[in-house]
C-alpha cells in the first residue's frame, strides 16, 4: 500500500499516511467539528488535543453546580476471595505508594500479580485509586529492582556491586558500626528515613531509640512537623489534616493540591463540590485543585502567613467568630484578637499581592457558611516562619466552630492503638537530656529536634551536614539510611553528596537504586507494599479506620522493613527492641489496648471504629488547659512569641532589593504532580509517559521577555547554582513568580540551587517556597554550552553508559552487577 | 466533565485492565489538558478525558479493509484482533485519535468499553477509578438525571456535560 511520512501540523510528530485514506474521507460524511484537512494533518494525540478544545470552546454559561454523586459499586470487606472474571485470587490490601494509604486490591495469579485495584468495599476510597498506586504492578516487577543484599567493590559511588548473602551484609554493617562507635564514640552514627507512611516511622525511630542513635529525615522540618506541631499545640490533635469534606457545606483548601496526592481527600472534596460546596483553594499556582476554585487566591509565594492573619482579622473583627465556642473552649482570644489588629487587609493585600476584596469575601464565605471545613498541607511549612503560618490556619477551624462536627475539621476516631504518641512503642523516654543536646539542631530548632517536638524529635538536615563535614562538635561517620533519597530530596544537594561521601561507612535499604544508595557501601533490598504485612491507623489515611496490608507474592531475596530492622536490632544487641520482634506479635502489640488481634484483623480485612463528635465536651481537648490554645503556652515558655505573626522571607524583593535586581523571580517549588511521588517513579514507563520531562511553570508574559518559547531548555540560577528544566508556558502564575520542578535528579535536581543556610526559627524549615532566582533559555547560557549534560534517565540518575538500556528509551538504574 | 480533575488514574486504570504497559504506549483513554485561559476576565483551567466514542457510523469501520472492525448490536464497537492486518487506516481516520496501534502486537487498539467487565455487571475499569466521578456509566435513566439542567453534547454512545461552557454540538 502507497504511503507517505508526514509531519503532525501541531507537534510535528511524524505519521504514516495511507494514500487510500484521503479518497477514502473525503468520500464520507466526517464531524464538523474538525474539518478533513486537520484530520489529515494531525497526531492522534494532537486530534484529541483540538477536538477537546473544540468542544468546549470559549461560551461560558454557568448554571447550577448540582450533580447527583456517581452512583459507585460497594462490595462486602473480604480480606481473600477468588475473581471468577479473572481467574485471580483478590487479596485486601492498602496501597502504600504514598502517604493517603488507600484500600486497594491486589489480584493475583498463578503466583503473579496481574494487576492492582482500587476497593470498592472502602468507605474512604469508594473503588478509586490514583494512577501511582494503580501503576504498583510496574514498581513491583520493574527490572531495576534490588533483589539480593549487595556490597560495593569498586569506589564509592561507582557503581560496582558484589551480590552477598543477608547474614554476610547485616555482620558485616553492624561490626562496621560497632568499629566507627568505638573509635568515634556513640554519637559517630546517624539514622536517616524518608516519608512517613502509616506506622513506619514510629518504628524507625523506636529502633533509633534503642539504639541510641540520631536519626533525620529528608523532609519533617519542612513537611509535616511544623503543621501537626501547630495543630497539637493550639488544638491537641491533627484535625487540620482531617477534613470531612463529603459532609462540607464550604471548603477551604491551603497550600495543597489533593487532586494530584491526596486522592482520598479529593475524592471526598469533589462529592462536596460537585453538590455546589464553594471552593477556597490558596495556591500561587491555578493547577488542578485550583481549577475548581470558586474563589482562587492566588498568594505570592512564602506569604501564607499574612493571608492567614488577614483571615483571622476579617472574621474576628466583623464579628463572624463562633462566640459561644471561643468563650467556652479557647484560651488566648483576647491576645490573637490584639495581634489580627496590626494585619489589616491593606497591608496583607500589600504582603501577600492578593486583592483585599478578594481576601474578604473568601474569609466571609467560610466563616458563615456551616459546617465548613479546611485543609492545609505542605504549601505552608516551606516559607521563613512556618510555624506562624501553621498556627494561623489551624486557629480557622476552631475560632469560627468548626471542630470536631460533621462536615467541618475532626479528630480522629481510633483511639488506644499504639502510635507515636505511646512511650512503650516508640521509646522516646531513653532519649536523655544529655543524648538531647547531642542532637544536631536542638540548640536552635527545639520544635524539630528536641523533646519539645512532639512527634520526632530529630536532627537537623542542615545542621547535620555542616557536623559530618567539620567534624564539630563530634566526628559523625557512619550512616544507615532506610527508604530515602537524601541527595535529590534535602536542600543543597552538593553539600548533601559532599557528606555522603566523607563517611566512612554507608548501609542503605531501598527497592531500587537512586543516587543517594549509590554511594553506600552496602545495600539491602526491601520488599514493596505488595511483599508484606502491614498494619496501620494513620489519621493522612483515614480518620476512623485501621487497615491492613498483606503479603500477596515475594521476590527474590526481598526482607520486610521490620524484620530488617529486627535483624540488625538482634546483632546489636538492642534489647529494647523486643518483645516485636517478627511481625505477628508486633502487630498484636500495637493492637493491645485495643482488644483486637491481627490475625482476626486480617481476616476481616480491617476495622472500623464509629463516629464520634465533639469528643472534647467529655474529655476537654489534649492541651495543658483542655482547650484550644490560641495563645499557647508551651511556645511561650520556649521564649516564643505564641502569636502567629508574618515574617518576610529570608531572600525576596522586599528583603533583599538588591539581590532582587539580579535575580528578579520568585521560586516556589515542590508543587506536587499524580504521576510521581516524591522522587520515585521516574522510572516507570506508564508514569513517565504521563509527564516525560520536568517542567517549570512560567508566564507567558516573562517568558517572551526571556526569549523563552514553550518546551525550551532552560537554566534556573540562584545564586548558589544552576539547574535544567524545560520550559512550561501558563498563564496560571504570576509573571514574577516561577514554579520549579521538584524531586528530579541530576541537573534537573531542584535542590541543587536551594539554599538550606536561613531557616524557620525554631522548627528549622529551609525555605523552599520564597527563594529568589533568574531563567535564561539554554542557548543564551554562559555556563552551559548546549544541551544539558547529563543523561536525563527514567530513575533520575546521570549514569556513565549503558547503551542497551538507551537504546530502549527506558534507561536503567546503571547497576553493575557482579556475580 | 467539569469534575474532570486531570489527576490521569482513568489512564493507568485502564492500562492495567488491558494490559498496556510495555513501552510502546498504545493508549485507550487520554486526558487532555486544556491550558490556563482568560475569558471574561477569570482564567479557566479544563480536562477533558477521551476515548472512543463509539460512533453512530464510525469512520474506523468505514476505512477498515479487513472487517476487523464491528459494531455490536448493543452499539460498543469493537476490534477484531484475529482479522486486523495492522494497515492503520482507522488510527488516522479516527478524528478523536481514539485508536492506537500496538507495535508490540502488530494490531490497533481501541476502548471497548471495558466489554469484558461489562459481562459479569461491573463498570469499565476507568469509571471505577475516577475519583472526581466526572467519569460515569450510566443507564439512559440516570443520564437524564444526571445532566437535567446542564449543557452537553452528544457523540456516539457518549455524552459530555458542564455546568460551566456551552459545549459545541
Amino acid at each position: 500500500m502507497s504511503e507517505e511520512t508526514i509531519l503532525c501540523k501541531k507537534c510535528e510528530t511524524p505519521i504514516v499516511l495511507p494514500k487510500k485514506l484521503k479518497d477514502l474521507l473525503s468520500k464520507t460524511e466526517i464531524n464538523p467539528i474538525l474539518k478533513l484537512d486537520e484530520l489529515l494533518h494531525l497526531c492522534p494525540r494532537c486530534k484529541a488535543q483540538t477536538f477537546a478544545e473544540q468542544t468546549i470552546g470559549e461560551a461560558l454559561q454557568r448554571v447550577p453546580r448540582d450533580w447527583p454523586l456517581p452512583k459507585r459499586r460497594s462490595e462486602e470487606r473480604k480480606s481473600v476471595r477468588f475473581d471468577k472474571r479473572t481467574g485471580a485470587t483478590v487479596y485486601k490490601s492498602q496501597c502504600y505508594i504514598c502517604n493517603s494509604g488507600c484500600d486497594a486490591l491486589v489480584y493475583e495469579k498463578e503466583g503473579k500479580v496481574i494487576k492492582v485495584e482500587g476497593d470498592p468495599s472502602s468507605p474512604i476510597t469508594k473503588g478509586t485509586l490514583c494512577c501511582k498506586g494503580l501503576a504498583s504492578k510496574e514498581q513491583l516487577y520493574h527490572r531495576d529492582r534490588l533483589l539480593y543484599p549487595m556490597k560495593r567493590i569498586g569506589k564509592r559511588g561507582e557503581g560496582h556491586w558484589q551480590r552477598i548473602s543477608w547474614d554476610e551484609a547485616l555482620d558485616t554493617a553492624v561490626e562496621r558500626f560497632k568499629e566507627i562507635e568505638k573509635k568515634y564514640g556513640p554519637d559517630s552514627i546517624v539514622l536517616a528515613t524518608g516519608t512517613k507512611r502509616g506506622t513506619w516511622c514510629d518504628y524507625f525511630m523506636r529502633f533509633a531509640n534503642a539504639w541510641g542513635k540520631q536519626f533525620t529525615s529528608t523532609g519533617w522540618a519542612q513537611c509535616a512537623i511544623p503543621r501537626q506541631l501547630a495543630g497539637l499545640m493550639v488544638l491537641g490533635g491533627y484535625a487540620a489534616e482531617c477534613p470531612d469534606f463529603s459532609k462540607a457545606n464550604c471548603i477551604l483548601i491551603w497550600g495543597t493540591n489533593p487532586a494530584n496526592n491526596w486522592p482520598h481527600h479529593a475524592l471526598s472534596m469533589m462529592e462536596a463540590w460537585s453538590r455546589g460546596a464553594p471552593l477556597i483553594v490558596v495556591d500561587p499556582e491555578l493547577r488542578e485543585t485550583s481549577s475548581k476554585a470558586d474563589i482562587w487566591l492566588q498568594l505570592r509565594p512564602g506569604t501564607d502567613a499574612a493571608l492567614g492573619l488577614g483571615f483571622l482579622n476579617v472574621i474576628i473583627n466583623e464579628n463572624l467568630y463562633d462566640k459561644k465556642f471561643v468563650n467556652e473552649w479557647c484560651v488566648g482570644f483576647d491576645e490573637l484578637k490584639a495581634r489580627v489588629q496590626e494585619y489589616d487587609l491593606d497591608k496583607v493585600e500589600r504582603i501577600t499581592w492578593v486583592p483585599k476584596e478578594r481576601i474578604r469575601e473568601a474569609a466571609r464565605l467560610y466563616a458563615t457558611i456551616k459546617p465548613a471545613c479546611m485543609m492545609h498541607s505542605v504549601g505552608i511549612e516551606q516559607n521563613a516562619d512556618t510555624i506562624s503560618s501553621c498556627l494561623a490556619t489551624v486557629m480557622l477551624p476552631a475560632i469560627t466552630g468548626n471542630l470536631d462536627i460533621p462536615g467541618g475539621n475532626i479528630f480522629p476516631m481510633f483511639k488506644d492503638i499504639r502510635g507515636r504518641g505511646d512511650l512503650e512503642y516508640t521509646l522516646k523516654h531513653l532519649i536523655t537530656e544529655e543524648r538531647e543536646k547531642n542532637i544536631r539542631g536542638s540548640a536552635e530548632y527545639p520544635l524539630l529536634s528536641s523533646h519539645a517536638c512532639m512527634l520526632y524529635p530529630s536532627a537537623h538536615n542542615a545542621t547535620l551536614w555542616k557536623t559530618i563535614l567539620t567534624g564539630e562538635p563530634y566526628p559523625i561517620k557512619g550512616m544507615y539510611i532506610h527508604a530515602c533519597n537524601l541527595i535529590v530530596n534535602v536542600a543543597n544537594s552538593k553539600q548533601v553528596e559532599e557528606a555522603l561521601r566523607s563517611l566512612d561507612f554507608i548501609l542503605a535499604v531501598d527497592i531500587m537504586m537512586n543516587p543517594t544508595i549509590e554511594l553506600a557501601d552496602m545495600v539491602l533490598p526491601a520488599t514493596t507494599w505488595i511483599e508484606r504485612d502491614e498494619l496501620t491507623s494513620h489519621h493522612q489515611a483515614s480518620y476512623n479506620a485501621i487497615q491492613i496490608g498483606q503479603t500477596v507474592v515475594r521476590s527474590g531475596e526481598c526482607r520486610t522493613n521490620y524484620a530488617i530492622i529486627n535483624e540488625l536490632a538482634k546483632r546489636l544487641d538492642v534489647k529494647h527492641m523486643f518483645p516485636p520482634e517478627s511481625d505477628e506479635p508486633f502487630f498484636n502489640f500495637l493492637l493491645e489496648k485495643t482488644g483486637l488481634i491481627w490475625k482476626e484483623l486480617k481476616e476481616r480485612g480491617g476495622h472500623s471504629f464509629l463516629d464520634v463528635y465533639k469528643k472534647y465536651e467529655k474529655n476537654g481537648f489534649n492541651t495543658p488547659s483542655k482547650k484550644v490554645e490560641l495563645a499557647n503556652r508551651k511556645m511561650r515558655n520556649l521564649g516564643m512569641d505564641p502569636l502567629p505573626k508574618y515574617r518576610e522571607p529570608d531572600e525576596s524583593p522586599i528583603s533583599t532589593p538588591e539581590l532582587a535586581k539580579e535575580y528578579p523571580l520568585i521560586i516556589t517549588t515542590g508543587g506536587r504532580v499524580s504521576m510521581f511521588r516524591h522522587s520515585e517513579g521516574r522510572n516507570i514507563s506508564i508514569l513517565r509517559d504521563l509527564m516525560p520531562h520536568p517542567l517549570m511553570s512560567i508566564n507567558p508574559v516573562t517568558a517572551k521577555e526571556l526569549g523563552i518559547q514553550e518546551g525550551d531548555d532552560v537554566i534556573i540560577e540562584t545564586p548558589r547554582a544552576g539547574m535544567e528544566a524545560k520550559a512550561y508556558l501558563t498563564e496560571g502564575i504570576h509573571p514574577e513568580v516561577v514554579q520549579l520542578p521538584s524531586h528530579w535528579a541530576g541537573n534537573y535536581n531542584v535542590n541543587l540551587v536551594m539554599d538550606n543556610e536561613h531557616c524557620a526559627p525554631f522548627v528549622g524549615s529551609t525555605q523552599l517556597r520564597c527563594q529568589l532566582c533568574r531563567v535564561n533559555p539554554v542557548r543564551n547560557s554562559s555556563r552551559y554550552d548546549s544541551k544539558p549534560s547529563g543523561a536525563l534517565n527514567p530513575a533520575g540518575i546521570v549514569l556513565k553508559s549503558n547503551p542497551a538500556a538507551e537504546q530502549r528509551g527506558i534507561i536503567s538504574n546503571g547497576v553493575k552487577r557482579k556475580k | 466533565m467539569d469534575c474532570c480533575m486531570g489527576c490521569h488514574a482513568c489512564e493507568i486504570a485502564c492500562r492495567q485492565e488491558h494490559d498496556l504497559v510495555d513501552e510502546t504506549r498504545p493508549k485507550w483513554c487520554r486526558v487532555m489538558t486544556i491550558k490556563p485561559r482568560r475569558i471574561r476576565n477569570e482564567l479557566h483551567l479544563d480536562y477533558f478525558p477521551i476515548m472512543c466514542f463509539h460512533c453512530d457510523d464510525p469512520l474506523c469501520i468505514q476505512c477498515c479493509s479487513v472487517e476487523a472492525i464491528v459494531k455490536r448490536e448493543d452499539g460498543i464497537v469493537i476490534v477484531d484482533n484475529e482479522k486486523c492486518n495492522g494497515c492503520r487506516l482507522c488510527v488516522y481516520a479516527c478524528p478523536y485519535g481514539a485508536m492506537s496501534f500496538n507495535e508490540l502486537t502488530k494490531v490497533v487498539g481501541k476502548c471497548n468499553l471495558c466489554l469484558e467487565r461489562l459481562e459479569y455487571g461491573i463498570e469499565p475499569s476507568c469509571v471505577q477509578h475516577c475519583i472526581g466521578g466526572a467519569l460515569r456509566y450510566v443507564t439512559q435513566e440516570d443520564l437524564e438525571e444526571t445532566i437535567k439542567g446542564k449543557h452537553t453534547s452528544f457523540i456516539g454512545k457518549v455524552c459530555y456535560a458542564s455546568s460551566k461552557w456551552k459545549l459545541a454540538q
